[in-house]
């Protein structure tokens, strides 16, 4: 049976969540909490969710960093020898954030976005097609641009030093922000009632809020 | 270690309608987190996440056979 790698705790902390079924790997300063896996098995949206659920429930008991979801193993000296290469920078990688917690601040346009290249119907000529090409490009470039302003405004109202927030704009065509950031869980409520705020004062977006997560964005793999 | 074959439906047909905060936390699930190998290993099609890129992935099944899987 292969293992699907879930978590990095601390080797102390690696029988912290051994009411969850989870196998632990011990290094010398780090462990990987993994759960039996078929190998060849397909994942769908409900092993991903799983994923999810096992890595919180580890993340309520222990400071933990999320593996990425798909790592498998073929059996527990795979995964130990994969962790002895990196021990010392999980290690460190723990210290700093395996107490903190990451909140998603996601702002999606309220309206629908322009229709695609590929769902408008073709042009009868040269000129229609590249003036439609012209215009989609002018509403993709104003789309970025105020999403731009949208993450200017939220930096500089939310109280979080640039190493602990991420962001990327318009990932997505719904999408105008999607950002990251990690904070200490007293500091949640805070930060929840600072974006309710700024959200409020943004009449082309709705803004949520989700989390706390584990840190997945900030768990660096290199 | 291997990788795991990420089925169809998590990337076409769910994907296109997916709500957006479920969408970003799936974003995070597929692309952030601790890789122990340094590289992706859930595949589409055979072709490993790390070449597709998840947000090509989510961005709809049109999209996809754009960048050369055929699903």
């Amino acid at each position: 049976m292969s293992l699907l790698l879930r978590a990095i705790v601390a080797a102390g902390d690696a029988g912290a969540a051994a009411d969850l079924g989870l196998r632990s790997v011990s290094g010398t300063r780090a462990a990987g909490l993994a759960s039996a896996w078929d190998t060849g098995r397909a994942a769908g949206e409900a092993e991903l969710l799983d994923h999810h659920r096992v890595v919180q429930a580890v993340f309520e008991r222990v400071p933990c960093l999320p593996a990425r979801f798909g790592s498998v193993f073929g059996d527990e000296e795979a995964l130990r020898a994969r962790l002895a290469l990196r021990e010392a920078d999980l290690a460190a990688q723990l210290i700093r954030l395996g107490h903190r917690c990451e909140l998603a601040i996601t702002c999606a346009w309220r309206e629908p976005d322009a229709p695609t290249r590929a769902t408008i119907a073709p042009a009868r000529t040269g000129r229609a097609y590249l003036e439609r090409g012209l215009t989609q490009m002018r509403g993709e470039r104003a789309r970025e641009r105020r999403a731009e302003a949208i993450v200017a405004h939220l930096l500089s109202e939310l109280a979080i030093e640039p190493a602990c927030i991420q962001h990327r704009i318009c990932p997505r065509p719904a999408v105008a922000v999607s950002m990251s950031a990690l904070v200490t869980r007293d500091a949640i409520d805070e930060l929840r009632k600072c974006v309710a705020r700024l959200g409020a004062q943004l009449p082309d977006v709705t803004t949520v809020m989700q989390g706390p997560w584990a840190p997945y964005t900030f768990a660096v793999s290199e | 270690m291997a990788g795991v074959p990420l089925r169809r439906d998590v990337v076409t047909e769910q994907a296109a309608t997916l709500d957006v905060p479920l969408v970003e936390l799936v974003d995070r699930l597929l692309n952030r987190g601790v890789v122990l190998t340094g590289e992706v290993t859930i595949s589409v099609a055979g072709v490993d996440l790390i070449y597709l890129g998840l947000s090509v992935v989510l961005s709809g099944v049109d999209t996809i056979r754009q960048h050369g899987v055929d699903i």
